[in-house]
């Protein structure tokens, strides 16, 4: 035990020494915090627009300025013949052009549907599925109002025109903060980054060094000295995942509904994981180069891409999602989700606490193992 | 070393284009049906024919509805009102219930949506109204004809991909060369060199060349496998898209010798590496529209070289866009590209002279 | 202990896949003498000594160090030994007294024993007052001391020196030795290794090893001895590689190789006599400047089982 706080205050001496790299372990998550947090959302809102009105009627401006009004779409300009669109696209100038054909005004009057053409540029296909709905949704909108104004003019009774309409409530996040979504998935990708990669250097670090040779022929075990060097990161990864969290919270105003133990025990498990990970390729790796480029790559993307951190899973093909299933940012992220959004307990989140404890389990004995005695 | 260090990166890449290539589906659905009639199932049929949604289940009451969706089983749950069949029938009014989970909200925007539009055409088919042609359900006001342009089954490989021969550049430029780079400053082997009649400019071009060599044959690697596996379409012209990569790589170039002057070891230099890339990923357009970015941002994104760049990546591939089209965009990239790696080499040359 | 060795092995033998690192040497270390321990690199040097310390396992024979043999009970050899490898093993970026403070808890120094080695070895190393001072600051010659400390902190009476004063100048090698000294004087066992010759000659006993094998054992006289009855003359000519060339050809000329800027041959027990090797040369068209009879050194001596070996040095 004795031998175990040795190492693990040499390592702290090492960490506080290093103040570059304590600046960049602290600083930039919280940088990160604030840009995504605030900035961040899916919606898009002001969808750069150019209108292209050939029938210069009352009524054609008034669907434009409908469209104006909807904050989906800003009209940027006003176009003035077809040819100038293919320019516009190619350029960038706007994502989508609403041309509204001429006799829009005469048929709608008339009680027949008016002609609108949308053309949303899908070379950024998010922008675009939206894009899409959005103007779809309007239309459908903007034509049931012309068509009940129609039928009161005629003096048909409006009740008699019924439709079925989408009333939809969104629960965990009615009012859509875009920090509430962000942050708790934030916890999970900051502190991967940084757990995996600090202690995937730890050894290797020391083999190049030369005091490798040392240690090992002191009496120190190799499990303690596995246990001593990741000490300091446990403590580390514990006190970011701490101050996000509250950050969160005071400063962002997302809420906490969960049980603050849960996601301690959580918390625990999957840093427990992450620096398993870190141990394994700082025990395999042959050179710090090495070390850092298969942390990072084991940490950066596959944290993004497997957890559902922004792209939801169900939509993978089921090889990813079965490689997702092998993740343990995956069980994690939906435990800070819950945790702090839905409010679900130990009886909701349980199969994801199992997972996760069932992977620091798996990951700790593998890594003990490579560091075993006289490999 | 080698071989990790091109495949890895390209590898991972590969994987990274199927997942955000993959368009928004199999939503988790669970239906609360209080009506229980032949049309309520027409509902429920419209919705798990669509393609965007899978039932999970039918829960009973709104406190089952609750535990789905609070233990992720279900993403969305709509409900369908008792008497919903009257409804239809004497032509009043009806509402379903969408109900979407909010603590995702890009697919609780996406399947609201998805689920709004099959409300919708199901409300034409229920309502036909009575001046319609039998069997025509054409709506009235307005008929919205949307056509996309460019990349019309809306593919997100289509758009993902192009995005992702720059982030290779970026990626593996910035970390491989931070990393060899304040090796030597660890080692010490910097002094060691300028002993030897090795000019300053030699040294650097001498470091330089091979992780460009290598940046150039990801960048192709990854093109072949987006044309040729993922089936993104080329439109563009290879001298367009060659010289805005070229100008990018500088301007990675540059980003990479800035990380290498700031860090005094390689940990320091990949993590520093890291936490640039993220924001890069975010910020640029890469997966988030910057359009709808609070204005304070929005002016932000201005300085980041990996915009300019997608948006000429993405244009070329998909509109065939050329430099008269995308000169600002260029411009833009050249400014940022020169200004960093010269700046970069500069203060580079200046601490080798110390 | 096993009468009066410190170290004792017997037969040991490491083998990686094909290669033989190590063949079944024996060896005896006795008690507090100091025991050198050369070979050129790749000779099984390192290999020996992480068995000896237990760091990696034998594929054959046994070895016993400080009475524990090191199979069985890898711990308490490693409890037992202190080591000081050849990069220091010091924590740069650690103050002196970290350093210190750091091993004392490796080897689970009680409070009040760590405050009496930390002063003797502040002292012995001449670093008072100098506690808080980065490691890394200090100049190659203190940084020998201080690792020596950090490496004898728990007071072994065995220490592994891996080759401790390579890239250290004259004069702080010699203070070295002198510390050494005082080391063996209080009973410690040195097992030390070097490249340099004239240190191996302050040793007690030698041993030799090339290529898994162990060539010569015994004190320096007892090796320089082995070369007794050669003649082996030095001699100052212009052209020296050529020189070696033509002597080489020379029956007569066992070995002949250059020590700096001289030629040694090595004449055997031949009754060649020094003129004649002269006047050989002087035929084949050398400029002698100066020719004289040398007692064999222990480079010598290396140089001379090497070749028997059918190696060079």
């Amino acid at each position: 035990m004795r031998r175990i706080l040795a190492i693990a205050r040499k390592e702290f001496i090492h960490i506080m020494r290093d103040k570059r790299m304590l600046g960049v372990i602290l600083i930039m998550p919280l940088l990160q915090l604030f840009l995504y947090a605030y900035a961040l959302s899916f919606d898009i809102k002001h969808l750069p627009t150019a209108a292209l009105d050939l029938d210069h009627t009352e009524q054609s401006r008034q669907y434009i300025s409908a469209l104006q009004q909807s904050n989906y779409f800003t009209v940027n300009r006003v176009l003035n013949n077809y040819g100038q669109v293919d320019g516009i696209f190619e350029s960038n100038q706007d994502q989508v052009v609403v041309v509204v054909g001429s006799g829009f005004g005469r048929d709608t009057t008339a009680g027949r549907a008016g002609a609108v053409q949308v053309l949303v540029d899908g070379s950024d296909a998010n922008s675009a599925q939206l894009g899409q709905t959005y103007s779809g949704a309007l239309s459908r909108v903007y034509g049931a109002k012309i068509a009940i104004a129609q039928y009161e003019a005629k003096g048909a009774s409006v009740s008699n025109v019924g439709a079925l309409t989408g009333n939809t409530r969104v629960w965990y996040n009615p009012e859509g903060k875009s920090a509430s979504y962000f942050v708790p998935g934030l916890i999970v990708v900051l502190v991967t980054m940084v757990t995996v990669l600090q202690t995937a250097n730890t050894l290797v670090k020391e083999k190049e060094m030369g005091t490798y040779e040392q240690l090992i022929v002191s009496p120190i075990k190799r499990i303690e000295l596995m246990v001593g060097k990741i000490a300091p990161w446990a403590l580390i990864g514990a006190v970011e995942i701490l101050v996000i969290s509250l950050i969160g919270i005071i400063i962002f105003g997302i809420p906490f509904r969960g049980s603050a133990l849960l996601l301690a025990v959580a918390s625990l498990l999957y840093v427990t994981c992450t620096l398993a990970l870190g141990l394994i390729i700082s025990a395999r790796a042959t050179s710090v180069e090495a070390a850092n480029q298969l942390g990072s790559l084991v940490s950066f993307l596959p944290t993004f891409m497997l957890s559902g951190y922004i792209f939801p899973l169900s939509s993978l093909p089921w090889v990813l999602q079965f490689l997702s299933y092998l993740y343990p940012a995956r069980y994690f992220m939906v435990v800070t989700r819950t945790v702090f959004l839905k409010g679900g307990g130990l009886s909701v989140l349980w199969p994801q606490l199992a997972a996760l404890a069932g992977f620091a389990v798996l990951m700790t004995t593998f890594a003990a193992f490579l560091y075993r005695e006289r490999a | 070393m080698l071989p990790m260090l091109m495949l890895m990166p390209v590898l991972q890449l590969v994987l990274f284009g199927y997942v955000v290539g993959s368009d928004v589906k199999n939503l988790q659905l669970a239906v609360l049906d209080y009506d229980h009639t032949v049309q309520s199932e027409r509902v429920v049929e419209a919705f798990t024919s669509s393609g965007y949604f899978t039932l999970a289940a039918r829960p009973t009451n709104e406190a089952g509805v609750k535990n789905l969706l609070d233990g992720g089983t279900a993403v969305i749950a709509i409900e369908i009102p008792k008497g919903l069949s009257d409804s239809i029938r004497a032509r009043r009014p009806a509402q379903i219930g969408i109900v979407v989970d909010g603590s995702d909200s890009r697919t609780s925007q996406v399947a609201a949506g998805y689920a709004q539009g099959i409300i919708a055409s199901l409300s034409s088919q229920f309502y036909a109204l009575p001046s319609a042609k039998p069997g025509k359900t054409a709506p009235v006001g307005v008929d919205a004809q949307i056509r996309v342009l460019y990349n019309p089954t809306m593919r997100a490989v289509n758009t993902m991909v192009p995005a992702l021969l720059a982030f290779v550049l970026l990626m593996s430029t910035t970390n491989v060369m931070s990393q060899a780079i304040v090796k030597e400053r660890e080692r010490g082997t910097l002094e060691q060199l300028f002993v030897t009649p090795i000019g300053r400019s030699d040294y650097l071009l001498g470091k330089l060349v091979p992780y460009i060599g290598i940046a150039v044959i990801q960048v192709i690697v990854t093109f072949a496998v987006g044309v040729l596996w993922f089936r993104v379409p080329f439109r563009g012209s290879f001298w367009v898209l060659g010289i805005g990569l070229m100008l990018f790589l500088f301007a990675c170039l540059g980003i990479g010798m800035i990380i290498s002057l700031m860090s005094s070891t390689r940990q320091q230099a990949q993590q520093t590496s890291l936490f640039l890339q993220m924001p890069q990923m975010m910020l640029s357009g890469f997966m988030f529209p910057i359009a709808a970015f609070p204005p304070w941002l929005y002016f932000f994104t201005f300085l980041i070289p990996l915009r300019y760049m997608l948006v000429i990546v993405r244009s070329n591939f998909l509109k065939g866009s050329g430099f008269v089209a995308l000169w600002p965009q260029f411009l833009a990239l050249a400014v940022f590209s020169l200004a960093l790696f010269f700046f970069g080499l500069s203060r580079f040359q200046k601490r080798l002279a110390d | 202990m096993d009468d009066g060795n410190a170290i004792q092995v017997r037969g040991l033998g490491k083998t990686f896949g094909d290669f033989v690192a190590v063949n079944s040497i024996d060896l005896d270390v006795k008690q507090g003498e100091i025991f050198g321990f050369l070979g050129p690199n790749g000779s099984g040097k390192t290999t020996t000594i992480r068995m000896l310390c237990g760091t990696i396992g034998s594929t054959s024979g046994s070895a016993r160090v400080m009475g524990y043999d090191i199979c069985d009970e890898p711990e308490m050899v490693r409890q037992s030994i202190g080591y000081m490898s050849q990069k220091f093993s010091l924590f740069e970026d650690l103050t002196v007294n970290e350093n210190l403070r750091f091993y004392a808890g490796i080897y689970g120094l009680s409070d009040e024993k760590y405050a009496e080695r930390r002063t003797y070895i502040l002292e012995m190393a001449d670093l008072k007052g100098r506690e808080d001072e980065l490691t890394g600051n200090l100049s190659v010659g203190w940084k020998q001391r201080l690792a020596l400390g950090c490496a004898t902190i728990h007071e072994p009476k065995l220490i592994f020196l891996d080759e401790p004063t390579s890239g250290v100048d004259p004069n702080a090698r010699r203070h070295f030795w002198e510390l050494l000294y005082e080391l063996a004087h209080d009973g410690v066992t040195l097992f030390v290794t070097t490249h340099y010759m004239d240190e191996a000659s302050h040793c007690n006993r030698l041993a030799f090893i090339y290529r898994g094998d162990i060539i010569a054992a015994g004190s320096p006289q007892e090796i320089k001895g082995r070369l007794a009855a050669d003649t082996i003359v030095q001699i100052e000519v212009d052209d020296g590689e050529g020189a070696l060339a033509e002597l080489v050809k020379n029956p007569d000329v066992v070995e002949a190789y250059m020590q700096g800027s001289l030629l040694n041959a090595n004449l055997g027990e031949h009754s060649l006599s020094q003129a004649d090797i002269g006047g050989y040369l002087k035929r084949a068209g050398f400029v002698v400047r100066h020719l004289e009879p040398v007692e064999p050194t222990l480079e010598d001596a290396f140089v001379h089982l090497v070749g028997q070996q059918g190696g060079r040095a």
